[in-house]
C-alpha cells in the first residue's frame, strides 16, 4: 500500500493549487455562471498552456502527457477545493476516456484539440426515460445512405451549451440492455444546431451550464459513427467520472469542514464562542469522519480503475455512495452551524452546498450505486 | 377516545372541499402547489387571505370575538389539509398566527381595536424583527437600541432574516431598553410602522436565489410608546409567549402527508436506478414509507400537544419538540422530493415555480422551456430552503436544549 504522491504528482498538485489560489476567485466564476458565458475562457486556457491539466491524462500521441487515474485524482481534488464550474471532469475524464478508446482519426483529431484547450465535449446519454440507469436509453440512430438518422430525447447534458462536440449514445440495432449501444461524434455549436435537432440550454441548481437535447431526424454524416458496442467503454467511463466526481467532492469537503470550524471559533453566542459547545464539537467530528471516509472511498475508487470491470465497478459503486452520503452529512451541516448566514450567497459555504447536492446525483446517485453495489456482491446459491 | 371522523365532521369536511373548489383559481392553486419554501407567493398569498376573510375562516385559531372560528381540534386539521390538498396558497404567518395571538394576550383596546381587523383584512402586513447579525440562537443578547424620550422610543440598529420585509408595512420588534445582570430584563416589544423615517432594507439572496429575507437598518427611529405590547423592559414575556406559537402554533403534519403522498404519485412515472418504476425501488419505497410513517405519527402528536393548547392550557416545551420533529421530517421529505427528481432535480428552473420572493440573477428562456414536471423544477428550490426549518424560530440545537432542562429536569 502507498497512498504517497509521486514528485511529479505532487507538483502538478502544487502547481494547479496555486494558480487557483492566485487567479481562481470566487464571486468571478459565480458571475460567470450567473450573467456570463458559463465559464471562464481565460482559465480554460490557463489549464492548457500554463499548467497542462487538459492534457495530464491524455496519451502521449495527442499531446497529452499521459498520466492515469491518479493524475486524474489530483486534478479534480483540487478544482473542487477552488469550486470550479468549468468543465474538467467531462471534456478531460469521461470524454477523453470514450474517445481515447474508441481510436481513430477522428477522436485522436479532438483529443488534441481537448489537450490544447480547444475543444470542450458534452456527452449525450441521459434520457427522461433511463434516468441513471442508461441500460434503458433508447434514442436510435438508423442508416440512411451516406447518413445516420438520430431521434430521441436526452436531458441535462453537462456543458453542451459550451461544447464544441457531442458524444451521443444512440441505439444502432433493436436489441435491448446494453447492446447495440453506439457512438457518435460530431462537431457542435448551440447557437447553431444541424437541422432537427432542438437544444434548451439552461444553468444547473450548482451554477454548470446543461441542456436538453431534442433529436428529429438530425443527419449526420456516416463518418460520424464513432464506434459501435460501446457499453464496455461507457461503463468505464461513468465510472471514470464517479471516481473524478468523488475526488472533486473530497476538495470541496475540506474546504468547508475548515470554513465551518473556523465559523464556529468565530462566532459569539452565550458570551462565547459556539465551537466551545459540545454538541456543535461532536457534529464537526461527525463531519471529520465522514470526510476521511470520502478520501479513503475516493482513494479505492480511483485505485481501482483500471482493474476487472466488475472490481472497478463495486470500488467505484462503494466510494460514490459513500462520498454521496458524506457530501450530504457535510454540506447540510455546515448549513446548519453557519445559521442563517449559511443559506445565502454571501458566503462561500452556500455555493459549496449546492455543488455538494448536485454531485450526490452525478454518474449514478447514492442509491444508484448502493444498488449496484448490492448486485455486484450477492453471492451466488 | 376515538380516532374517527364523526358524521358532523365529515359534513365539515364537505362544506370546507365545496369553498375551496368554488373559490380557489386555477392561478391560486398554481401559486399554492409551485410554492418553493413554507412562503407563497405575496400577492396570491393575500389575494387568497381575503378570500378567506369574506367567509371568516382567514384566522380559524383566533377567539371568536376577534374573528376566529368555533372549531374542534378535528375541524382545525381537516381544514388545514383540505386546504393543503386542493393547493391553496399559505397565508404569512407573521400577523395571524404570530403577533396577533401577542396582541390579543398584552395589547392594549386601542391596540386590539386597530390592529387584529387590520390583520385579518390584510391592510397590516407584518413582519418580524428578533434577530440580529450578532444575536441569533442567543436572542436574549439583541442590542438594538430603543432611547427614552418623552412620547417615544427612539430606535438605533439592526435586524436580520425579516421574512417579506420589503412586502410589510409594520413590524413586530424586540428592542433594548435597558440592560442589567440578566439580558432578558430591559428587552421591550415594539410595534413600528415601516413608513416611519429612518428605515432601510436590504435584500439576502438565499441559495435558492430567492430574495425573502432582509436585513433592516434602523437610524433614529421614532416610534411613540402606545406602540409599545406590554410593559417596557418586559417583552421578553411577550416574546416567549409568541415564540410558542411560532413553534408549535399550527399543525404541519396536514401538508408534510399531502407533500409526501405526491412524491408518491409523482415516482410512479419516473425510472428507478436499476430499471423499472422508481416507486418500487425497494431502496426508494422504504425511505418514502418511512417519512409516510412519521407524518402519520406526528399527526396524532400534534393532536394530543394542540388538545392541551385547546383547553386553554400552554404547549410550553413541547412546542420545541414539535418544532423539532415537524422541520426535520420536513427536510427528509424534501430530500426525498429531490431524489425523486432524478436528473432533472439539477435543472434550474424557477421560472417553472412561484417562488415566496423575487429570484435574482435570472433570465427565464423566452420560450418558457421546462425540462421535465414543475414539480421537478420546485425540488432543489425547496429543498434548499427547507433547510431553514432547522435554524428558524429557534435553531433545533437550541430546542433540544430547551427540551432537555425543562422537560427532563436536566
Amino acid at each position: 500500500m502507498d497512498f504517497t504522491l509521486s514528485g511529479e504528482q505532487e507538483l502538478l498538485r502544487e502547481g494547479l493549487s496555486k494558480f487557483l489560489a492566485a487567479r481562481y476567485d470566487l464571486e468571478s466564476s459565480r458571475a460567470a455562471a450567473k450573467t456570463g458565458p458559463g465559464w471562464q475562457p481565460d482559465i480554460w486556457r490557463g489549464f492548457a498552456e500554463e499548467l497542462g491539466i487538459l492534457g495530464a491524462t491524455l496519451p502521449e500521441s495527442v499531446g497529452g502527457s499521459g498520466g492515469g487515474s491518479a493524475e486524474a485524482m489530483v486534478i479534480a481534488e483540487e478544482l473542487g477545493r477552488a469550486l470550479a464550474i468549468e468543465p474538467f471532469v467531462d471534456t478531460v475524464i469521461v470524454a477523453g476516456g470514450l474517445l481515447s478508446r474508441a481510436g481513430g482519426d477522428a477522436a485522436a483529431a479532438v483529443l488534441e484539440e481537448i489537450a490544447a484547450g480547444s475543444a470542450i465535449v458534452a456527452l449525450a446519454a441521459t434520457e427522461p426515460r433511463s434516468g441513471e440507469h442508461w441500460e434503458a436509453i433508447a434514442s436510435s440512430a438508423v442508416r440512411d445512405g451516406d447518413h445516420w438518422v438520430l431521434n430521441g430525447t436526452k436531458t441535462v447534458v453537462v456543458s453542451a451549451p459550451l461544447a464544441t462536440h457531442l458524444l451521443i449514445v444512440a441505439r444502432t440495432g433493436e436489441s435491448v440492455d446494453s447492446q447495440a449501444m453506439s457512438l457518435f461524434l460530431t462537431a457542435f455549436d448551440a447557437a447553431n444546431p444541424p437541422a432537427g435537432l432542438t437544444v434548451h440550454g439552461y444553468r444547473t441548481i450548482d451554477d454548470r451550464r446543461a441542456a436538453d437535447l431534442i433529436f428529429d431526424d438530425v443527419r449526420l454524416p456516416a463518418d460520424a459513427l464513432l464506434q459501435t458496442d460501446a457499453w464496455p467503454s461507457l461503463a468505464l467511463a461513468r465510472d471514470e467520472g464517479a471516481a473524478a466526481v468523488c475526488a472533486e467532492a473530497v476538495g470541496a469537503m475540506r474546504k468547508v469542514l475548515a470554513d465551518t470550524v473556523d465559523y464556529s471559533k468565530q462566532r459569539q453566542q452565550f458570551g462565547q464562542p459556539i465551537g466551545n459547545f459540545q454538541v456543535l464539537q461532536h457534529r464537526m467530528v461527525d463531519m471529520y469522519m465522514e470526510l476521511e471516509q470520502a478520501v479513503s472511498a475516493a482513494y479505492l475508487a480511483v485505485l481501482n480503475l483500471d482493474a476487472e470491470p466488475d472490481v472497478r465497478a463495486r470500488a467505484a459503486s462503494a466510494a460514490k455512495a459513500t462520498v454521496g452520503r458524506a457530501a450530504r452529512f457535510i454540506g447540510q451541516n455546515a448549513v446548519q452551524l453557519h445559521g442563517g448566514m449559511g443559506m445565502t450567497e454571501e458566503l462561500a459555504i452556500g455555493h459549496y452546498f449546492k455543488r455538494l447536492t448536485a454531485l450526490q446525483y452525478e454518474f449514478g446517485s447514492t442509491d444508484y450505486h448502493r444498488a449496484r453495489y448490492a448486485t455486484l456482491t450477492r453471492p451466488t446459491n | 377516545m376515538d380516532l374517527a371522523w364523526s358524521a358532523k365532521d365529515l359534513e365539515f369536511r364537505d362544506e370546507v372541499r365545496a369553498f375551496l373548489d368554488d373559490k380557489l383559481t386555477p392561478e391560486l392553486r398554481r401559486a399554492g402547489r409551485l410554492m418553493t419554501s413554507v412562503y407563497a407567493d405575496h400577492e396570491a398569498s393575500m389575494a387568497w387571505q381575503a378570500i378567506l376573510n369574506e367567509r371568516g375562516w382567514a384566522a380559524p385559531a383566533w377567539p371568536i370575538e376577534y374573528g376566529g372560528c368555533d372549531w374542534t381540534l378535528t375541524q382545525h386539521y381537516i381544514f388545514s389539509r383540505e386546504s393543503t390538498l386542493a393547493d391553496a396558497p399559505s397565508l404569512s404567518p407573521m400577523g395571524i398566527r404570530m403577533v396577533a395571538h401577542a396582541i390579543v394576550a398584552f395589547g392594549t383596546p386601542e391596540q386590539k381595536d386597530f390592529f387584529l381587523p387590520r390583520i385579518l383584512t390584510g391592510e397590516v402586513f407584518f413582519c418580524q424583527g428578533y434577530s440580529e447579525p450578532e444575536a441569533g440562537s442567543d436572542l436574549a443578547a439583541l442590542s438594538m437600541a430603543a432611547v427614552d424620550d418623552g412620547d417615544d422610543l427612539v430606535i438605533t440598529g439592526s435586524k436580520i432574516w425579516t421574512t417579506h420585509a420589503g412586502e410589510a408595512n409594520w413590524i413586530f420588534a424586540l428592542v433594548r431598553t435597558s440592560r442589567s445582570a440578566k439580558k432578558q430584563h430591559g428587552i421591550t416589544f415594539v410595534l413600528i410602522d415601516m413608513t416611519t423615517p429612518g428605515i432601510e432594507i436590504r435584500p439576502l439572496v438565499m441559495t435558492s436565489g430567492e430574495t425573502v429575507q432582509n436585513q433592516i437598518f434602523f437610524d433614529a427611529v421614532r416610534v411613540p410608546k402606545a406602540n409599545v405590547l406590554g410593559a417596557i423592559d418586559d417583552g421578553w414575556t411577550v416574546a416567549k409567549y409568541l415564540l410558542e406559537f411560532e413553534r408549535g402554533g399550527g399543525a404541519m403534519a396536514p401538508a408534510l402527508q399531502v407533500m409526501a403522498e405526491s412524491i408518491a404519485e409523482a415516482a410512479i412515472h419516473q425510472p428507478g436506478p436499476k430499471g423499472g418504476v422508481l416507486l418500487d425501488d425497494p431502496a426508494f419505497a422504504a425511505k418514502l414509507a418511512d417519512v409516510r410513517i412519521r407524518a402519520d405519527v406526528l399527526e396524532i402528536l400534534e393532536y394530543r400537544v394542540l388538545a392541551v393548547v385547546a383547553e386553554g392550557g400552554n404547549p410550553g416545551a413541547d412546542s420545541s419538540m414539535l418544532k423539532i420533529l415537524s422541520t426535520e421530517l420536513s427536510q427528509a421529505v424534501t430530500e426525498l422530493a429531490m431524489e425523486a427528481a432524478g436528473p432533472r432535480g439539477r435543472v434550474y428552473q424557477p421560472h417553472a415555480t412561484m417562488p415566496g420572493g423575487p429570484v435574482s440573477a435570472f433570465a427565464p428562456p423566452t420560450d418558457g422551456y421546462v425540462s421535465g414536471e414543475p414539480w421537478q423544477a420546485v425540488a432543489p428550490l425547496r429543498y434548499f430552503n427547507d433547510r431553514a426549518g432547522s435554524i428558524y424560530a429557534g435553531s433545533n440545537e437550541i430546542q433540544r436544549n430547551i427540551l432537555a432542562k425543562a422537560t427532563l429536569g436536566l
